[in-house]
């Protein structure tokens, strides 16, 4: 929303139906039964948690596993995209900029991760459209906190549903980066780090319905959609 | 606000407390672990949307078995409850160096701070793992920290040395927990991971220095922990 208060939504210049949403509800689709046999060792090396057995390394993936890692793929293209554009608009200064940098890369990781162990069966990149709060230090940090809070409690909900041995360590691993990031952000913002002595989990439902609410998601596949545009030829 | 900042406030309002002014937060209360493990994570919702996962973990392949307690593997009530032993002595060794940190009353500013309230939580810590080990909780072990816990440079850097180590330690030992008591266990590693970022942030160090946390097999964690234990 170019040129108007970088705080203020029109909920109508955006996909009120929720692409993030549709996203997540694709990604059963992207099941591809068997492919995962020759990536889980790259994957997991990847994420760097685990040492993987050859036994483990041809194990046949769970359907519900793919889904997961899609799921945790989309929260990390949201925060991977939120702080790299945090860095190229260059608002932050001092601390808060060394944060959006050092988090920036650990959740391009995590997405370049992803990518490559869930290989075809990735889900593609949405567009995204943070409406200001990248170029808005206050509303950069309030958003860094709501981001990183919510995906220490989706990977939480997320890691005992998890089947595979070796992606679980992997989630785990990153589970706690995340509750890493919250507290450096919190400590930023004027926030206890570790408010609470037991940080609950939150359902895959609530943490779509939360993102959906920010509007932040605009497009779930760019060059689909605008091929999709019916053409006016007069 | 933006939109997403109101609907944020909703699950998480009361994870919000404001600093006072002059940049120290305010103590709030902390919460107490609510009822026993088992009682926890008996809650059904846990297992929404999920098969047979169970099953699935029963036999499974492990990756990283070597970073186990237990010889066994696959999940079992008994290797959940060596593991949860482990973290139960963890648990009790940190609550008693943030208590001997504050009885030594050097401590000052946000120093003083992180060591009530990351103590505090780390009791809330102690009192849970106890009560899902019932009476195999046994009792503490006695600790001297010496003046690891009095000096302030030093509380710091021991700080960071057994947050750091007691996740690396709940890290590798998660992945051999039964998905009932990992639900559970989860939601108090996310709290020392907070509790070691801010550690590192209190000695001027990057609360994330990576992008996963590397696990940490117990042999190794013993040599940090062991020097702390009176035999």
């Amino acid at each position: 929303m170019p040129g108007s208060d970088p705080l203020f939504l029109k909920v109508d210049d955006f996909d009120v139906d929720g692409a993030v949403r549709e996203a997540f509800e694709r990604m059963p689709q992207h099941t591809r039964a068997g492919f995962l046999g020759r990536t889980v060792s790259a994957g997991a090396a990847a994420l760097g948690a685990v040492a993987v057995s050859p036994a483990l390394a041809s194990a046949k993936p769970y359907s519900s596993d793919i889904t997961i890692l899609n799921f945790a793929l989309s929260l990390e293209y949201l925060q991977a995209s939120f702080y790299t554009e945090a860095e190229q608009i260059g608002a932050l200064r001092g601390a808060l900029a060394h944060q959006a940098h050092v988090v920036g890369m650990h959740e391009r990781a995590h997405v370049k991760a992803f990518k490559q162990l869930l290989g075809p069966a990735a889900i593609k990149e949405p567009t995204f459209n943070f409406h200001g709060v990248t170029e808005n230090p206050d509303a950069f940090r309030s958003t860094a906190v709501a981001f990183e809070d919510l995906a220490t409690a989706a990977y939480k909900e997320q890691a005992p549903l998890i089947k595979s041995k070796s992606y679980l360590a992997g989630a785990l691993a990153i589970h706690s980066v995340e509750a890493r990031h919250a507290a450096w952000i919190r400590r930023l913002a004027g926030f206890l780090p570790a408010a609470h002595a037991f940080d609950d989990p939150l359902s895959d439902a609530k943490v779509v319905q939360i993102v959906n609410s920010t509007h932040f998601v605009t497009l779930k596949d760019p060059q689909t959609s605008m091929e999709a545009k019916p053409k006016f030829t007069g | 606000m933006i939109h997403f900042w109101v609907d944020y406030v909703g699950p998480f309002s009361d994870r919000r407390p404001k600093l006072a002014k002059g940049g120290v937060p305010r103590i709030e209360s902390v919460d107490e672990g609510r009822g026993a493990l088992v009682a926890r994570v008996s809650r059904a919702r846990l297992f929404k949307g999920s098969v047979a996962v169970v099953g699935a973990l029963a036999g499974a392949a492990v990756g990283g078995a070597e970073l186990a307690a237990s010889a066994a593997s696959g999940g079992s009530a008994a290797t959940d409850r060596e593991i949860l032993t482990y973290g139960l002595l963890i648990e009790r060794l940190q609550a008693a160096f943030y208590a001997a940190a504050l009885a030594g009353g050097q401590l000052t500013g946000e120093a003083r701070q992180f060591a009530q309230v990351v103590g505090a939580e780390e009791r809330a810590h102690v009192k849970y793992l106890s009560a899902a080990l019932g009476a195999s909780a046994g009792a503490s072990p006695h600790f001297n920290f010496g003046d690891s816990a009095t000096d302030p440079a030093k509380f710091i850097a021991t700080a960071i040395s057994l947050e750091e180590t007691g996740l690396g330690v709940y890290n590798g030992q998660a992945v051999s927990l039964t998905p009932k008591t990992l639900a559970a266990a989860a939601r108090i590693v996310s709290v020392e991971a907070r509790h070691a970022a801010w550690a590192r942030a209190l000695a001027g160090k990057d609360p994330a220095p990576v992008a996963v946390d590397v696990p940490i097999p117990v042999a190794q964690a013993k040599q940090t922990f062991e020097p702390f234990i009176v035999q």
